[in-house]
């Protein structure tokens, strides 16, 4: 089977239609059309995208194996941790909140929990400290910042 | 005698303590990262950019840091080619086929030591070429027009994918999308391009965050799926005896390695994989019944090493004097002059002649330190082998995130990194390069710059991007760049293949 490829193209050609729809879309340049406006690259690459879209969809390379479910519900979990983290960072603080998602990760690809969490605690800690003190780039304290001095 | 004052200039603004410093770290941090599994070239240059922005390096400090950095990981990529019969890297590959073998001997730290000469050998030769040859190309290059440019542009996606790529047409279609990406934002007349109206786009999409996401997220993704969490068990290595005459004896061959790797590296389309098997093939036919290739040949150690070291100095010359790179590592480098506000190109060699030839010389000495560090430290870095990547990774994927936050303070970015991240995973199951992308993205304005401009001055008449006989070479190169790979492409890769295999 070559699915992928097939979907994909698929997928590209949409692109190629819509981003070549939105090349028409644009507002006319300040001091009129010339012959060459905004719009010219952009159609050359709806047209570029579009050919080699029609290619993919009419000779498709094999499909490469797809994780297994499991593998899925793994690599989930790491995509929610990495969106969790940007979302904690401020709130929580550089160092719990680098505890907790380096903690997760390494848990989750395999280490024991308690090392696992042991390591992004360590080093939240030790990249707090460089940035805040060494490099002069404060990272958010967030809960922490009671032990702020000053 | 020009180049050679220069030079001089160069080696002044290397040789300043602090820059002196920094190279030394990059050197080490290069090996570091060529040897730590999992993480690749580009990978680690990239995660590196955004800490030297933060730590508000001076341009010229943050290149030679980062090239030192670069010529690093073509040091570490070998070790573990040695150890462990595992390629760092692509072009690693043909180390393989004697330096693992040599080990199995128990002579691993000589055949570690060799490597090192010959990537030493094979780095010097070639920046001693790019000292040569840069120039000359640099002012070639100022001949050229708009027209001229956007087929050169052109002929840069055409060979990216080298003549041994699979597909061309995945590589062009990776090029467009990259250049759509270029593309959002406001143009250089203030129109507004697929912003819809979000803010945070109408600067464009960073490409250093795009980047970081691409290559550092989707890896780390990648080894979850291979579930490679667990490290190999550590390794001892015996203690090194090499003689001068073992040496001496590996030197003509690190020469014509050089040598080889140089041509290989400037030519687009072949690159350092291409540079270290045709040099590997080469020695072998050479010394035809004097070798035992793949047996354990000190000098099938020397010659991919030398091939490859050469070629990725080589790989600069067409970044340095045309702003177009050949390889994922200088198209990240070329990220880093982008946003350092340089223009690359063969105008950098007059406006920015400090910086160019403090990066050229920069590499001559990088080189001198990276021996150094290679011979006696080597044992630091072997243990390096031994780190389990389910650490290693989540850390590497925070410094990402630290790095990009560090830039902007914006969670905007953070999660565009991670939807990148998301996206090249999937690109790279469709075996769908992400380099080309990068490049489309770095490349997306001046290639449009030069439309617009060779256009105009004809009136929008399209038969001037094809009206002088240098236009009509490049785009020859071009179209040949694209249909190579069909004819010849199968070919080569067999015999690559069928070289790395025989060893199994």
């Amino acid at each position: 089977m070559a699915l992928n490829d097939r979907l994909f193209g698929v997928l590209m050609l949409v692109l190629a239609v819509a981003y070549g729809w939105g090349t028409t879309q644009f507002p006319e340049p300040f001091g009129g059309a010339e012959a060459v406006g905004p719009e010219t690259f952009p159609k050359l690459l709806a047209v570029v995208l579009a050919l080699t879209s029609l290619y993919l969809i009419v000779k498709p390379d094999p499909d490469n194996a797809w994780p297994p479910g499991r593998t899925w519900l793994e690599l989930v979990i790491a995509v929610v941790v990495l969106v969790a983290y940007t979302l904690l960072l401020q709130p929580l603080g550089f160092v719990i909140a680098t505890t907790l998602a380096v903690g997760t990760l390494c848990w989750r690809m395999g280490a024991a929990p308690l090392r696992a969490y042991l390591t992004g605690l360590v080093s939240g800690v030790v990249v707090f400290l460089l940035f805040t003190y060494a490099l002069d780039l404060p990272l958010p304290w967030g809960v922490l910042s009671v032990l702020e001095a000053d | 005698m020009e180049t050679l004052n220069y030079l001089l200039d160069g080696f002044g603004v290397a040789l300043a303590p602090h820059n002196l410093m920094f190279a030394l770290l990059g050197a080490f941090l290069g090996t570091l990262i060529g040897a730590l599994p999992g993480l690749g070239p580009a990978n680690g240059v990239a995660i590196l950019i955004p800490l030297a922005f933060t730590l508000g390096l001076r341009p010229e400090t943050a290149l030679i840091m980062l090239t030192a950095v670069y010529a690093g990981a073509m040091y570490g990529g070998r070790i573990s080619s040695i150890l462990l019969n595992i390629p760092g890297d692509e072009p690693a590959m043909m180390t393989c086929l004697d330096g693992y073998p040599m080990a199995q001997k128990g002579k691993a730290a000589e055949a570690l030591a060799i490597s090192a000469v010959a990537s030493f050998m094979g780095s010097l030769i070639a920046t001693i070429g790019l000292i040569l040859l840069a120039p000359l190309l640099a002012r070639f290059a100022l001949t050229f027009g708009a027209a001229e440019y956007f087929a050169l542009f052109v002929l840069a996606f055409a060979t990216l994918g080298g003549i041994t790529g699979k597909n061309p047409v995945k590589t062009i279609m990776a090029a467009a999308i990259g250049l759509m990406i270029a593309t959002v934002g406001i143009d250089n007349t203030g129109v507004q391009r697929y912003t819809f109206g979000v803010l945070e786009l109408y600067e464009g999409v960073d490409f250093i965050i795009t980047i970081v996401g691409l290559f550092a997220i989707s890896e780390l993704l990648f080894f979850i799926e291979a579930r490679a969490g667990g490290g190999k068990s550590e390794i001892v290595i015996n203690k090194l005896k090499l003689s001068w005459k073992e040496i001496v004896a590996i030197l003509p061959t690190s020469f014509r390695g050089g040598v080889l790797g140089f041509i290989a590296g400037v030519l687009p389309g072949a690159g350092a994989s291409l540079g270290s098997f045709i040099s590997y093939t080469l020695e072998k036919k050479v010394l035809g019944r004097k070798g035992y290739f793949g047996e354990g040949d000190p000098r099938g150690v020397a010659a991919p090493e030398a091939g490859n070291n050469g070629a990725s100095s080589g790989a600069l010359v067409p970044m340095l004097t045309l702003g177009v790179p050949g390889s994922g590592t200088t198209a990240v480098l070329l990220a880093l002059l982008i946003s350092l506000n340089i223009t690359p190109g063969p105008l950098m060699f007059t406006q920015n002649a400090d910086i160019v030839w403090g990066v050229i010389a920069a590499l001559l000495i990088g080189n001198f330190l990276l021996l150094l560090l290679n011979i006696p430290l080597v044992g630091i870095f072997v243990k390096l082998l031994s780190v389990p990547p389910m650490y290693l990774l989540p850390i590497v994927t925070m410094v990402a995130f630290v790095g990009i936050y560090s830039i902007s303070n914006s969670a905007f970015d953070l999660y565009f990194m991670v939807a990148f991240g998301v996206g090249g995973y999937f690109l790279r199951k469709l075996e769908i390069p992400l380099v080309p992308i990068i490049l489309g993205l770095l490349l997306g304005p001046e290639m449009e710059k030069n439309l617009r401009h060779a256009l105009d001055i004809a009136d929008g008449d399209w038969t001037v991007l094809w009206n002088s006989g240098l236009a009509i070479g490049l785009w020859s190169v071009a179209i040949l760049g694209l249909i190579l790979p069909y004819l010849v492409g199968p070919m080569l890769r067999r015999r690559m293949k069928a070289g790395t295999e025989t060893r199994d």
